[in-house]
């Protein structure tokens, strides 16, 4: 129970987050664990989500495109389809009336009796008329067919028969005229024998243009009526009659042919408007067809669409951003604790190889001592022999040579620890000047026996220009030590070793260690850095010495090449600063 | 009996003859391991030669194979100053005649007339 909680919180709240070990930070692989999570999150979040960002929108687009196009080519083709219906239904009594003009002759049309015939005739035949007159052309009506009695009526001033003397027929707006009910006439011109013209009109129930109409709306947010020129309401709307009867939308432009245009309501709601100015053959007319439809009504099924993947791109964003994060936490945080045991294994390691060297650097003193110490021991003993075995020696002034020589012996036993003593450091990084010279000259004293015994000829070239150096004098010194020892074990008797140094720059040193030993391969070349990397037999060599070395050098601020080839030798190029920051000491 | 002793530190080879000459022991003393090498080969014959193990040129132990091969009756015994590995392989080899420095001069004369299968020559001088 308790695991499985640690481990949420070290997914949601990682260890990287809070404050990292500063002493350990030359060996983590990144420098801001924090800014290397934010960045892998962000790249992969936009790796993930962009094009699924990107394709939706495209998406969008192209649906909405085309269901605008189909709602357009829709909306058009009802408003024809409707328009058809209106033309056929003008123009067939249109054509009914030009026919009985033609067919009778005036005094047979103004015989009251012939009349009522002719409009029971018309009204089984089509249907859908009130009554029928002939008016003389003062206006003035002379013969009357139907339920009311207008015989009589003067009609000199309204505008259909103005417009029916113009042109030979006419269609008058709907309009309710003197029976108060909403119609419209049609009426058509014809001449008598005398060259005087009388009109035959026939008034029209709305009715059924109303309910043809009707018949080709589609759907609860569509409306279909007529206005006339002006706007003016000539059949009912659902929808759309503003004050005074007047359509509350903009009038359309003009056009000889049925057209769907895309507009907006007085609320500001996107509509459609397919139109058609309606004329007949026989006679113009002032009607506009409108058929409109409300687009929120029409995109209702892509709306409904896009809500779906609307919550389908939330929840897999959701999901690709949790999944995102969970995984780049979990891995900079393992990569960060890997790190950091590996840290804390270097820094523990690099103390065990300050201890060891330093056991190896007693046992190595203590063997130079020995000599020396063996020399007083036989001196003394002699000394001791002389009084014990031969008395007459006892005044002799041999004596005092021989108590020279053990101060002589007690004296270089004195130089050895002096320089055993200069060994002696401090782990922190504790800066002071060093000459170059001096300290390259101890650490190869230590080497000079074997040197002599394996045959080894060391060249030291430290030029007198170089400077005081400003740094750590232990770590300087193990540096040296492990990269002339490495030297040391990597040649066969009779090689030779040179170490170098020159300035690189004003700010910095380059001292270099170069021998011609066995060398390293390509293959071990890129890898003598890391911790527990050793070509040596298993028992013989740590593998940590070249990478506590390298780790050294960090410490102190400087860089550590290595150039070698097989079998011709090797050079480990160090590179310090002459002067170490000060905020850097610890 | 007569001993070779060899070592490079002079001083210390020149006191260890005189002290052994005290106990009526005659050693000859060399500086190097070529030195002792050629007085071999020019005839000079010796009991037990007692060789430093660590020296500039020919070192102790490769200096005994040589003078083995010159003369097969000789017997060796082996100082060192205790500490490097080279020592401790010199010790294996022949424990038994493995003196580490300092020395006691006792043990050595012990070891010596073990070597030679003679009486011990210092308790004769020191009575």
């Amino acid at each position: 129970m308790m695991k499985s909680l640690n481990s949420l919180t070290g997914a949601i709240w990682p260890r990287f987050h809070r404050k990292a070990e500063e002493h350990l930070n030359p060996y983590y692989t990144f420098q801001d664990y924090k800014q290397t999570w934010g960045m892998t999150i962000f790249i992969l979040m936009m790796t993930a989500l962009l094009p699924l960002i990107v394709m939706t929108l495209i998406y969008y687009q192209l649906i909405e495109t085309s269901i605008n196009t189909e709602s357009l080519l829709r909306t058009e083709r009802t408003a024809s389809n409707a328009r058809r219906a209106v033309t056929f239904f003008l123009e067939e009594r249109l054509a009914a009336l030009t026919f009985t003009v033609n067919e009778m002759n005036y005094d047979q049309l103004t015989n009251p009796g012939h009349l009522s015939e002719v409009l029971r005739n018309l009204k089984l035949g089509f249907g859908g008329l009130t009554d029928l007159s002939v008016i003389a052309d003062t206006g003035t009506q002379v013969t009357y067919a139907g339920p009311f009695n207008l015989e009589g009526k003067d009609y000199s001033n309204q505008p259909w028969f103005m417009e029916c003397q113009q042109h030979n027929a006419c269609v008058s707006e709907i309009f309710s005229g003197y029976r108060d009910v909403p119609h419209i006439v049609v009426a058509v011109k014809s001449i008598r024998q005398d060259g005087r013209f009388f009109v035959l009109r026939a008034t029209l129930e709305t009715e059924r243009l109303i309910q043809a109409l009707s018949s080709y709306k589609t759907g609860e947010h569509a409306d279909i009526f007529l206005v006339n020129r002006n706007g003016l309401i000539q059949t009912p709307s659902q929808f759309y009659e503003g004050e005074s009867h007047h359509m509350n939308i903009p009038l359309p432009d003009y056009s000889d042919r049925t057209r769907a245009v895309m507009s907006t309501d007085r609320n500001g709601q996107p509509i459609l408007i397919g139109y058609a100015f309606i004329d007949t053959k026989i006679a113009p007319t002032s009607f506009i067809l409108m058929v409109v439809k409300q687009k929120a009504g029409m995109m209702k099924v892509w709306l409904d669409l896009r809500s779906q993947i609307n919550w389908f791109f939330g929840i897999s964003a959701l999901i690709i951003a949790v999944v995102i994060t969970l995984t780049s936490t979990v891995m900079v945080n393992k990569i960060f604790q890997a790190d950091r045991q590996k840290a804390q294994t270097m820094v523990a390691a690099e103390q065990n190889c300050q201890l060891a060297s330093i056991g190896q650097l007693a046992a190595g003193v203590a063997h130079e001592i020995n000599n020396p110490l063996a020399l007083i021991n036989e001196t003394a003993g002699y000394v001791k022999d002389l009084f014990t075995i031969k008395q007459q020696y006892k005044e002799d002034p041999d004596l005092v040579e021989h108590i020279d020589a053990i101060i002589d012996a007690v004296a270089r036993c004195g130089t050895i620890t002096r320089q055993l003593l200069g060994f002696s450091r401090r782990f922190d990084v504790q800066t002071q000047p060093i000459d170059l010279q001096d300290m390259v000259s101890d650490v190869i004293n230590f080497h000079k026996k074997e040197a002599e015994y394996r045959n080894i000829a060391i060249h030291v070239d430290i030029p007198e220009s170089i400077p005081l150096i400003e740094t750590d004098r232990g770590k300087l010194q193990q540096i040296i030590l492990n990269l002339v020892n490495n030297a040391f074990q990597a040649i066969d008797n009779g090689c030779f070793l040179d170490v170098r140094a020159q300035m690189d720059g004003p700010e910095q040193v380059r001292l270099s260690i170069q021998d011609n030993g066995c060398g390293i391969s390509e293959d071990h070349l890129n890898k003598i850095f890391e911790p527990f990397f050793t070509t040596k037999k298993e028992g013989q060599g740590t593998g940590l010495g070249l990478s506590i070395t390298y780790g050294l050098v960090q410490k102190l601020h400087g860089n550590i090449t290595v150039q070698s080839k097989t079998g011709q030798g090797t050079t480990f190029v160090v590179t310090l600063p002459v002067k170490i920051e000060k905020e850097t000491q610890s | 009996m007569k001993v070779m002793l060899v070592d490079d530190e002079q001083k210390f080879a020149q006191m260890l003859a005189k002290r052994l000459a005290l106990r009526g022991i005659q050693a000859d003393v060399y500086f190097s391991g070529e030195k002792a090498l050629e007085s071999v080969q020019q005839g000079n014959r010796f009991d037990v030669a007692v060789l430093d193990v660590k020296m500039p040129g020919i070192g102790g132990i490769e200096l005994k194979r040589s003078l083995q091969a010159l003369d097969e009756q000789m017997k060796f015994a082996f100082l060192t100053g205790h500490g490097s590995k080279m020592d401790y392989e010199a010790g294996s080899h022949e424990a038994e005649n493995y003196l580490p420095k300092p020395l006691q001069i006792d043990v050595l004369i012990e070891t010596l007339n073990r070597l030679v299968g003679g009486p011990p020559g210092a308790s004769d001088i020191d009575g």
